[in-house]
């Protein structure tokens, strides 16, 4: 009896737990959603700060990005299409390549490259700012940390997964395109007619909502992890571990959610 | 300058080109720029058909459905969309068929056989054709099942064809033995030895017939032989003849005399002793001549010549 009330207590406190953790988000959003609209929030300081932010999540990093995708892309591509002329699908094999690349694989990758390289990083610098004092030391000078800090993360967090899924998928196509067709240009009528059928206007603002959430769970997650960090520095890492697990399960449920709306 | 803004500065910019090309390039493949052309398609079944099945052209899609509906007579209504650069495939000699295929969606296939007929107005209705390979199956089945039941029923245990080829296996198994062939349709080494044997027979009687032949040729044909005779016999035959001839020609000159004299009988007594006399050696000569040929030639055996 004490094992299973014991059980139940256990399971209550996850809840309660994932709950908290949830709200603190939640609230945390709000209120960077809030500052957004406030007209203060745009001035010049906070500007500069989400264009370092946007180099160091995107541009420093793009050269490298390109290059994964470029390598991942042809293999993918090669095999769908290797696969769709054994099985004599060769029409699907355009289609099924731009499905699986550009609306699923690519986003999902770059979401999960951005949460390696910055999520992680953000996560360790906050808990540390955290565990360190500064964040009040900033609130204590009249730099809101919530202003200078976080924010220009989240919104660089977004333009960047928004825009390397986009770069990434532009690539995808020009490299179906070629390995499907060649270097002629016999094949941009019914490449385009493809295009043309899968890309409508659903499909496409699903697809910019989906990396906007990507991008906001990479950064939004680590963020309000390492504000959660009790102020122990042995916490950090114990921080960091939550925060990417977090992030992971969220980019995983955000990917399913949206293969749901989309084919179920 | 601030390297760390221009580089962002290009990466937004280049970003945001090729987005807005990217945006501009879908508007213009999905048709933004151009008339949509509308075309009815008149049913018996909407079976298959939904929004969004494409129309293609040589396998390549130029148009799709849009909606389908009633008309007021209760037929079935499909409208269908296509962009107005693809519309010129359609012709007024187009043909539209339904396809349903196994494997993969339905579809509605364009046939255009004369690319210089007049092109098709905007908003024309033309029937649609259905070519459903799935209801053919069940016929198809049938069909084949008939035929797996004939060959179970020649296959099966004690069958014709098993019995067929027993008896094949047996004449040729006869085939293989000493007489061959001949022991595989006979069905027995005996008979077949029967009738080598009377082929070895009729082999000895051919080579005695050719040799008797030979000798015939010599009895008849050599030097002396029958054909020479036969010659010299009709010779002395036709001698013969012309002398009865000149025998009987007296006997006519004679017997007109005799009409002339029998007046006097007296007179003409001893002229008809001689008459007589000649009459009987003309027929003696003519009986001659006819044992003469009878003996040369086997003719029928009718030796008198019958006087008049």
């Amino acid at each position: 009896m004490n094992f299973l009330a014991a059980s139940i207590e256990s399971l209550g406190a996850k809840v309660v737990g994932w709950f908290t953790v949830g709200y603190g988000m939640f609230a945390f959003l709000v209120q960077a959603t809030l500052l957004l609209l406030e007209r203060a929030t745009w001035n010049r300081a906070t500007f500069d700060v989400v264009i370092k932010q946007v180099y160091f999540t995107a541009v420093q990093i793009l050269h490298v990005f390109l290059g994964y995708v470029l390598v991942i892309s042809w293999l993918i591509i090669t095999i769908i299409l290797s696969t769709a002329r054994d099985f004599g699908l060769t029409e699907f094999a355009s289609e099924m390549t731009i499905r699986v690349l550009v609306l699923e694989l690519l986003p999902f990758l770059t979401a999960l490259f951005i949460a390696l390289r910055s999520g992680s990083a953000i996560n360790t610098e906050v808990a540390l700012m955290q565990v360190n004092s500064e964040l009040d030391a900033l609130a204590h000078c009249k730099v809101p940390p919530m202003q200078f800090e976080f924010l220009p993360r989240l919104i660089g967090g977004v333009i960047s997964s928004v825009t390397l899924a986009g770069l990434a998928g532009l690539l995808a196509l020009l490299l179906g395109y070629l390995a499907i067709y060649g270097t002629t240009a016999a094949g941009f009528e019914p490449y385009t007619q493809t295009i043309a059928k899968i890309f409508d206007f659903r499909i496409v603002a699903g697809l910019v909502i989906k990396c906007a959430l990507f991008g906001l769970a990479v950064t939004l997650i680590p963020v309000t992890a390492g504000l959660e960090t009790p102020k122990k520095l042995f916490m950090v890492p114990v921080s960091v571990l939550r925060g990417m697990m977090r992030v992971f399960f969220a980019i995983v449920a955000i990917e399913v959610v949206s293969l749901a709306l989309k084919y179920i | 300058m601030n390297k760390l803004h221009f580089k962002v500065g290009l990466f937004t910019a280049a970003s945001l080109l090729l987005a807005g090309a990217f945006v501009v390039y879908l508007l213009h493949a999905r048709g933004f720029f151009e008339k949509t052309y509308h075309l009815q398609l008149a049913a018996a079944s909407a079976d298959g058909v939904a929004p969004g099945v494409p129309i293609v052209f040589s396998g390549i899609e130029i148009g799709r459905v849009t909606t389908l509906g009633l008309n007021d007579s209760g037929g079935i209504v499909i409208r269908t969309e296509f962009l107005e650069r693809n519309a010129k495939w359609l012709k007024e000699t187009s043909t539209f068929t339904l396809d349903k295929p196994l494997v993969g969606g339905a579809k509605i296939r364009v046939d255009s056989p004369d690319l210089n007929a007049p092109a098709l107005p905007d908003n024309s209705t033309m029937l649609l054709l259905t070519s459903d390979i799935s209801k053919e199956i069940p016929a198809l089945v049938e069909r084949v099942k008939a035929i797996l039941a004939n060959v179970e029923y020649l296959t099966r245990k004690d069958g014709e064809i098993n019995a067929t080829l027993a008896n094949f296996k047996t004449l040729s198994g006869r085939m293989t033995g000493e007489h061959g062939m001949l022991e595989g349709i006979l069905g027995s080494p005996e008979k077949a030895r029967a009738v080598t044997d009377s082929l070895d027979k009729t082999r000895a009687l051919m080579a005695r017939l050719d040799s008797l032949a030979a000798k015939s040729d010599q009895w008849l044909f050599a030097k002396e032989g029958v054909a020479e005779q036969t010659r010299e016999s009709l010779v002395q035959m036709r001698q013969m003849l012309s002398d009865a001839q000149a025998s009987l020609k007296k006997a006519d000159t004679l017997m007109a005399n005799a009409v002339e004299i029998s007046a006097d009988v007296k007179e003409g007594t001893q002229d008809l002793a001689a008459l007589r006399t000649e009459i009987d050696d003309a027929v003696r000569k003519a009986n001659a001549l006819v044992n003469e040929i009878n003996k040369k030639w086997p003719f029928a055996r009718d030796p008198e010549v019958k006087l008049p």
